[in-house]
């Protein structure tokens, strides 16, 4: 939604998902809220309120390019990560340990398959919600501000808002999958909101191709998988190997793998015109 | 009351004074050119009324609102739209999205999310894809299009808005004499809903479309007047019509 419809290049996706697990980890083992909706609406909204904040930083006054957006929030991903570190509050380095299970209408839900179901039914949900916003009319103002904001002002959209708006709503996706992350693994640690993290959801996008849903989803597939192969097989060189298949990547498929597909249907029309 | 009223507007760079003490008007459903040599300050002029730069000095007012501090978008919503001289327009979309981008504009985004205003905007895009040409290229990339359907298309986006005041940068460059002659027509089919400023280059183009055409000459609005009065005109022909 950010970076593939809007043009807003974040490396802020880890800290809000930290954001969102923190809050969720705090609420649960602080207080006597195991209630997954109670737990989820406090990440939900604490991520919410702090993007909205960095949103009217960034975006509410004059028209800023990719590369400062992307600055702020691989800095804000730096500080979420030190702040996790240093602060006892947080847990220091050792995040936090002890999350209960969550639960419905009083109900525990323990079971590895229920866990699973919980977070599916969650990213059904918001893929539904993202998809029915991109094929909406507000798609087009989102592509609008991306391919060229200025031009968009000229016609009358309120760049800033809709920026603001779609950096909110990317935020709070971040949060809610960040407070699902800590009810079903049942701890936080200062990694989940790094720069670490922060790179590898870029790298996501750029391998599986910006504004599509399901080629993201198929680079994280694929590098979790190629990731856990070459770990075995190359255990010191294995980083290079994966740097390097993301650079032919970039290189050959600059719209990433799921522009595979309409490359071998436009090869195969112009051989077949020939 | 003027539908566009520029008063003693100025804009420096630095030292450099693009535009000085500048002051035009224009009436609704009047068609005004602005005529300058090369860097004679015409474009900078029509960036200041448009919002993309601001004034330094001066007033500018758009239906009697004060607006020479507000942004492009502000701009927009009081009713000016603008063309570009390089045509800019979403390559990526086709004809149709294109068109509906510039109509939804006014729109909050709850109902861009409902889709509020989908089916209504079909019939206004086929009338504005007819009206300039482009009916049998509605779901063709924009990236597609000739420079003429291109520069037709922003045309149409920007009428798309609506606007009470139309302001163009050379509408016609880079355009064959029939493509020319078509854009005249639908300027001044347009200039019946709204008042026209044209930035142009193309002399015979403005003298033939034109109500009244502004001369500027180093930042300076030199003459004012009717096409014929402005040809015969000796400071005009002194700065610009013996340079052309």
């Amino acid at each position: 939604m950010c970076w593939g419809q809007t043009g807003i290049f974040t490396f802020g996706q880890a800290a809000l998902f930290g954001i969102g697990g923190y809050t969720v980890g705090l609420i649960t083992t602080k207080t006597t809220i195991t209630n997954l909706f109670i737990a989820l609406s406090f990440a939900i909204v604490v991520g919410a309120l702090i993007s909205i904040l960095i949103g009217f930083f960034l975006f509410s006054g004059k028209r800023v390019g990719e590369l400062y957006v992307a600055l702020v929030t691989l800095a804000l991903s730096y500080i979420c990560e030190r702040l996790a570190n240093s602060w006892t509050f947080l847990g220091s380095g050792n995040g936090i340990p002890g999350i209960p299970f969550p639960t419905i209408l009083g109900k525990e839900i323990n079971s590895n398959i229920g866990l699973f179901f919980m977070v599916y039914s969650f990213f059904a949900f918001t893929l539904i919600i993202c998809v029915i916003l991109v094929n909406s009319q507000f798609g087009l103002t989102m592509n609008a501000v991306r391919d060229d904001e200025e031009r968009a002002e000229f016609f009358g959209y309120r760049r800033n808002k809709v920026q603001i708006l779609v950096f909110t709503f990317s935020a709070v996706l971040a949060s809610l999958a960040g407070g699902l992350f800590a009810l079903s693994e049942g701890l936080v640690s200062p990694s989940m909101s790094g720069l670490a993290l922060s790179t590898t959801t870029v790298l996501w996008v750029v391998l599986g191709g910006r504004g599509t849903f399901f080629g993201p989803l198929i680079a994280l597939a694929l590098l979790q998988a190629v990731n856990i192969q070459l770990q075995n097989i190359l255990p010191s060189l294995w980083t290079i190997l994966l740097g390097i298949i993301l650079l032919l990547t970039m290189l050959f498929l600059p719209k990433g793998l799921s522009s595979i597909p309409s490359l071998y249907r436009q090869r195969k029309s112009e051989r077949s015109a020939k | 009351m003027n539908l566009l009223r520029v008063e003693k507007v100025s804009m420096k760079f630095g030292p450099l004074l693009a535009v000085n003490n500048a002051s035009l008007h224009l009436s609704q459903g009047e068609i005004l050119g602005l005529i300058g040599p090369n860097g004679s300050g015409k474009s900078t002029l029509l960036h200041t009324i448009c919002g993309r730069i601001l004034a330094t000095e001066g007033r500018i007012e758009l239906l009697g609102i004060d607006i020479t501090n507000q942004k492009p978008n502000l701009r927009a919503s009081l009713g000016m739209g603008i063309k570009f001289q390089l045509a800019r327009i979403y390559l990526e979309k086709t004809v149709r999205e294109n068109i509906l981008i510039a109509l939804q504009a006014s729109l909050s985004i709850w109902n861009q999310i409902r889709n509020r205003t989908l089916k209504q905007s079909a019939d206004e895009i086929m009338k504005l894809a007819s009206d300039f040409q482009l009916i049998d290229h509605l779901d063709t990339p924009a990236r597609e299009l000739s420079h003429g359907q291109r520069q037709w298309l922003e045309l149409g986006m920007v009428l798309a808005t609506k606007p009470k005041l139309l302001l163009l940068d050379e509408p016609t460059a880079g355009m064959s004499p029939k493509e020319r002659s078509d854009t005249s027509r639908l300027i001044r089919s347009a200039s019946r809903q709204c008042g026209v400023l044209i930035v142009e280059h193309d002399l015979d183009f403005i003298k033939e479309l034109c109500d009244r055409i502004c001369v500027i000459h180093h930042g300076e609005i030199v003459a004012t007047g009717r096409p014929k009065e402005i040809e015969n005109d000796e400071r005009v022909k002194e700065v610009y019509l013996t340079r052309a």
